[in-house]
């Protein structure tokens, strides 16, 4: 029985692994592998060249700014999209009449690709009839109008900011979901006991909603780190690779300068990364068991 | 959490209507729909993008009334644009993709929620970290290796990277929904005499329909949507997906605004329709697989 068991389990395990392992984790070893030579992704030929890649990301000012800049990110991304993402499922959480279709509108970019919102905020970025500018001009601010994508101080900060129009939907889901888990006779109970909404909101619903808040962080932070294709197309990490994440640095080393020996030791540092994040993540599932139910 | 309680968050009629409540409803109202107007202004950017001639945003910018309502962006990015073939390419990336991943992701998740073994745990960890791994950390490696396989420039690399990829998810969310199913129902039919594969094809998966619904929405919304692996594994126009097509457009149509809009409408017409007909299990599938990005 037990025997019979084990083979069925081997065999339908079998194609699933085999696919995982071939593409996903050989793969893996083998970029730490590339990431000791200095193989420049045409030629046969490389060489050995043990940890230089990795004594050149250390003094590679290019490096640190694209950490910097991640780091930013991630920062940005745990408060601009969690916090608009709460605040607004809180308000939908209310049972106001026809809050399904504000639901809908909130949730619709969620579908979209990257390729197509990083397309449309171009076009809000647009220095002459982008609809910043645009606004600021019918407003008399001519002033304060900038090209967004191409100004060094601006760049990140807007490629964050359409980033976050897409993410402010998921992190609504995820808390809406949690929200619902959360029994009304608690929050009642507490505004009967005299407590007022911000109270109650604050003591009661804030620490009943931690699990969702650990899920919206978590993505928040690992989509941060996967934060590629949106800069692609906004501003391939210029202008002087102002908006340059660790995704977008390791792939412009490797697919655009051809130093895929560098390429991979920076890829070698987004798995480490990865790997922390994984996990701080795996301890905290365990508390987040009752959101997969 | 059910689909039910789901769906039905936040339109629970008010019972009791007093003043200061009632207040309070018109400010959420007010909010909420200034909100959801700004919002919703990248997505009216690119309507009223796709319907206005080049002439037309030259003179009067992007943000007004379209004069005349002009189609002829559709027809130009179809045909001229070449929107046909980046459209066929990506449904024969999409579809076997989303299949084959989530075939293999039922298997395996099969074995981790009825046939454990030593180990079985540690193994469904592995498994599942992939969803983790930024996309980079294989990049190089996949390259090579379908540049040996004369593979590269063929949508072959983009349909089985995106199964492997596909794999941890569809896993995880197919175990979780296999343990909500109790042991006796398979216990009784291997007294039948059933083998596990007749378990799984005949008891299994005809009352799977909804996590099945929930995987077909969430793989083919990612995989259609995916822009990173198309640009490292093809190069000729002939087997560009869309969302890399929608990009070159951009390249070889600079000012061309109405064209690119009306292609970043048709490039997200599958995804919109998949949203529109099946919210409730694309909803359902974010906060279940939360953790993928």
């Amino acid at each position: 029985m037990t025997q019979n068991k084990r083979l069925w389990a081997a065999i339908f395990l079998a194609i699933p692994l085999l696919f995982y392992i071939v593409i996903v984790i050989i793969p893996l070893f083998s970029s730490f592998y590339f990431s000791l030579t200095d193989w420049n992704g045409f030629n046969a030929a490389y060489h050995f060249i043990g940890l230089d890649n990795f004594k050149k990301i250390i003094s590679d000012p290019n490096f640190s700014n694209a950490t910097k800049n991640t780091i930013l990110w991630m920062a940005a991304a745990i408060l601009v999209p969690s916090v608009g993402g709460l605040v607004i499922a809180l308000v939908l959480n209310e049972g106001i009449k026809g809050s399904s279709v504000y639901k809908s509108l909130f949730y619709l970019p969620i579908c979209l690709s990257l390729a197509v919102v990083g397309q449309v905020w171009i076009w809000i970025y647009q220095p002459d009839w982008g609809l910043i500018n645009t606004v600021l001009r019918a407003a008399h601010l001519d002033n304060l109008t900038l090209a967004w994508l191409a100004n060094p101080n601006t760049a990140l900060a807007a490629v964050i900011l359409a980033w976050s129009w897409q993410q402010v939907g998921l992190a609504m889901v995820i808390f809406l979901a949690g929200l619902t888990s959360i029994p009304t006779e608690l929050t009642e109970a507490s505004q009967i006991d005299g407590a007022s909404y911000w109270q109650s909101l604050r003591h009661v619903v804030v620490p009943l909603l931690s699990p969702a808040t650990v899920v919206v962080i978590a993505l928040a932070v690992i989509n941060s780190l996967k934060s590629f294709d949106i800069v692609y197309i906004m501003t391939q990490g210029g202008p002087f690779h102002k908006s340059d994440t660790l995704a977008m640095f390791m792939y412009l080393q490797s697919f655009k300068s051809y130093y895929m020996g560098y390429g991979s030791a920076i890829a070698v540092v987004l798995f480490a990364i990865a790997l922390v994040i994984i996990s701080f993540y795996f301890r905290q599932v365990s508390s987040l068991e009752h959101l997969y139910d | 959490m059910t689909d039910q309680t789901l769906i039905q968050s936040g339109s629970i009629p008010s019972q009791v209507v007093h003043p200061h409540k009632r207040r309070r409803q018109i400010l959420m109202y007010t909010f909420l729909t200034i909100l959801v107007i700004i919002y919703s202004l990248p997505l009216i950017g690119v309507v009223l993008s796709s319907l206005k001639t080049t002439g037309d945003i030259a003179k009067n910018g992007l943000w007004t009334k379209p004069n005349p309502v002009n189609l002829a962006n559709f027809s130009e990015a179809w045909k001229e644009g070449n929107g046909h073939t980046y459209m066929v390419n990506s449904f024969l990336v999409t579809i076997p993709a989303t299949i084959l991943s989530i075939t293999l992701g039922v298997l395996a998740g099969y074995v981790f929620s009825k046939l454990p073994f030593p180990g079985s745990e540690a193994l469904f960890l592995f498994i599942i970290a992939g969803m983790f791994f930024p996309p980079q950390i294989v990049l190089i490696p996949l390259f090579r290796f379908f540049n040996a396989v004369k593979l590269y420039d063929t949508l072959w690399p983009m349909i089985i990277v995106h199964i492997a990829f596909g794999i941890p998810i569809c896993t995880l969310i197919m175990r979780n929904f296999f343990s909500t199913i109790p042991n006796a129902i398979r216990e009784s039919a291997v007294i039948d005499g059933a083998n596990e594969l007749q378990i799984l094809t005949r008891v299994m998966l005809p009352v799977s329909l909804p996590a099945l619904a929930v995987l077909a929405t969430l793989q083919f919304t990612w995989i259609w949507n995916d822009f990173l692996w198309p640009i490292i594994f093809t190069q000729s126009d002939r087997w560009r997906t869309i969302m890399v097509g929608l990009i070159t457009l951009k390249g070889q149509y600079s000012v061309a605004y109405g064209v690119q809009g009306a292609l970043a409408l048709i490039a997200s017409i599958p995804t919109l329709l998949i949203f529109i007909f099946f919210q409730r299990y694309f909803i359902r599938g974010l906060t279940l697989g939360a953790v993928k990005g």
